[in-house]
């Protein structure tokens, strides 16, 4: 059921996500671990390597909107004052979205952290600034690199989850398709936006690619 | 009543089958309840035993207080009995379990037959009565299993002897500690107790954790050195962190940042120096030791506090850098649109 139609620049309001807004934890509910919404994303479950399978998938997930939002920060330091802002600005409020609704089912599943999120932070900011430097083709480019890496890791989890027991992850299906989609709206973004003119494209797209998936192989167990 | 058995192979199952039978025999006159007839066919018989399961394992958690069932081959080396208020209902029942388990020998097992996991807490828990006498030992044990009535032999079953008992000990704490933080919460959810400050929080968390050793704390030394063994190294060390992750959420800890692992860190150093600290005070109540952890606690929120001041000071001195560069940049026309 694919909600949402890929328009070329969406603004924030045309969205109507899953995402709901509060996320505290309710202080008159009766339960310990609960908030406002209505539903789990993640099933609670007994079996242990099940349970340590979704930790897995939710630590690295975090970890990659925590890095894809260093990223854009980095590159919005270096052209904050340019043309290309507004549509940078525009892609970091979504990841900034990603990374809230992440620290929530961190947060309600009491998953682990990974362990490398100052290296994910200086990595990240430290990417996002120096593709910047290579002006705006430059940050599109860096741009197209990651999405395109992180759609092929929610695409594996996608995978994974379909293969297991589609019913039983339903909502947590949802939530990844939900923001495969978008990372994918910043991929042709950024190739719309010249993406491919920055000179050494095929080089630097394969250097962050393989960048992305040792971070992602790392930051699953770590 | 016999051709009941005849789904199991071995020949050892048959002869348990023949005392069994006689067993059930008698179990199901004392009941005046249905009768098995060896015509039925195997998934009938297989039906009517699960009832007659659920109606044995009725009677005995009716009579008895504790909620697992006593596997029925240790019924036949049983001498005492059990010391718990037996009424002569309970003690047909008991001696009709038999009959109801069997069948899970020889297949899988039901939710109703008392895993070897339940058996050994059982045997462990009975076995901590003893601590004081033998220490955190084999013989610990050995003593713990005769009081269920199982032979001394069943030490057998714990490969890792002394460490078994020390970690069973310390799971049994952390779940009792797990228990009470989470009614704390609902207290507090309901609004029927005041919600504490972390620091507080957390000491009186640790607090009622290491008092749990007050029973044991002649002997703690010994079972320390047990937890630092190297092969019980990866299990006490993950007790220990889930024990650390439990307070941290209950005092309402949600980071998913690298907090989550300094607070966690943190909290690990106090609670083994107040341990340390434990074993060798001297003092009535063990006063000394919990003014100590008063101020590991103290220090580590001062410490959290001043972290933040510096983080905001650092800011502040941030964005005065960067109005002075500005203002640089101003005065000298170079801040200019490209």
């Amino acid at each position: 059921m694919h909600r949402f139609v890929r328009p070329q620049l969406l603004l924030r309001d045309s969205k109507q996500p899953l995402l709901p807004t509060a996320g505290q934890l309710c202080t008159n509910h009766k339960s310990v671990v609960s908030s406002v919404r209505g539903y789990v994303v993640l099933p609670p479950t007994n079996d242990e390597e099940e349970k340590a399978m979704l930790h897995r998938m939710m630590r690295v997930d975090h970890a990659g909107e925590y890095g894809a939002n260093r990223i854009y920060a980095g590159q919005m330091a270096v052209l904050g004052h340019t043309q290309i802002s507004p549509l940078i600005q525009e892609m970091w409020d979504q990841e900034k979205q990603h990374l809230r609704k992440f620290n929530e089912i961190l947060a309600e599943n009491r998953v682990r952290p990974t362990l490398l999120l100052p290296l994910w932070n200086i990595a990240g900011f430290a990417l996002g600034a120096g593709s910047a430097l290579l002006g705006k083709e430059g940050a599109m480019a860096c741009t197209v690199a990651v999405e395109e890496s992180i759609s092929e890791h929610y695409n594996c989890q996608i995978r994974t989850l379909m293969e297991k027991d589609p019913e039983k992850y339903t909502e947590l299906l949802q939530l990844i398709k939900e923001f495969r989609d978008d990372e994918m709206e910043h991929h042709d973004t950024g190739l719309e936006h010249d993406a491919e003119s920055v000179p050494g494209y095929q080089l630097m797209k394969a250097i962050i690619q393989a960048g992305c998936k040792a971070a992602i192989c790392v930051s699953e167990s770590l | 009543m016999l051709c009941m058995y005849r789904n199991a192979s071995p020949l050892w199952l048959d002869m348990a089958a023949l005392i069994r039978g006689l067993r059930a025999g008698r179990a199901l006159r004392g009941l005046g309840g249905v009768a098995v007839q060896g015509t039925l066919s195997p998934q009938c018989s297989n039906v009517r035993r699960g009832f007659h399961r659920a109606a044995l394992l009725r009677l005995a958690s009716d009579s008895k207080s504790d909620t697992s069932v006593p596997p029925p081959s240790y019924r036949e080396v049983h001498t005492a009995g059990e010391s718990s208020s037996s009424s002569a209902q309970g003690e047909s029942s008991e001696d009709a379990q038999p009959n109801t388990s069997f069948q899970d020998q020889s297949g899988e097992h039901g939710e109703d037959y008392e895993t070897e996991e339940q058996l050994q807490a059982r045997i462990l828990t009975a076995a901590l009565e003893f601590v004081s006498q033998h220490g955190w030992t084999v013989e610990a044990i050995a003593a713990g299993a005769e009081t269920l009535g199982l032979s001394s032999a069943s030490t057998g079953m714990f490969n890792n002897g002394a460490g078994d008992l020390v970690l069973h000990f310390v799971a049994q704490c952390n779940a009792q500690l797990a228990e009470t933080l989470a009614e704390q919460n609902n207290q507090v959810q309901l609004g029927q107790a005041e919600s504490k400050k972390t620091g507080e929080f957390l000491k009186d968390a640790v607090e009622t954790r290491l008092r749990m050793l007050v029973p044991y704390i002649d002997t703690w030394p010994q079972a320390m050195s047990i937890l630092l063994l190297p092969h019980n190294i990866p299990d006490s060390l993950k007790h220990l962190s889930t024990m650390v992750d439990d307070i941290w959420y209950y005092a309402g800890d949600r980071s998913t940042d690298v907090n989550w692992y300094t607070r966690r860190a943190a909290l690990t150093g106090i609670y083994n120096t107040t341990e340390l600290v434990m074993v060798q005070d001297s003092s009535p109540d063990f006063e000394e030791t919990w003014a100590f952890l008063d101020n590991r606690i103290k220090d580590v929120v001062n410490m959290a506090n001043t972290a933040k001041q510096v983080q905001a000071t650092g800011e502040a001195v941030v964005q005065g850098l960067m109005g002075a560069a500005i203002t640089l940049k101003n005065l000298t026309g170079m801040n200019q649109r490209r």
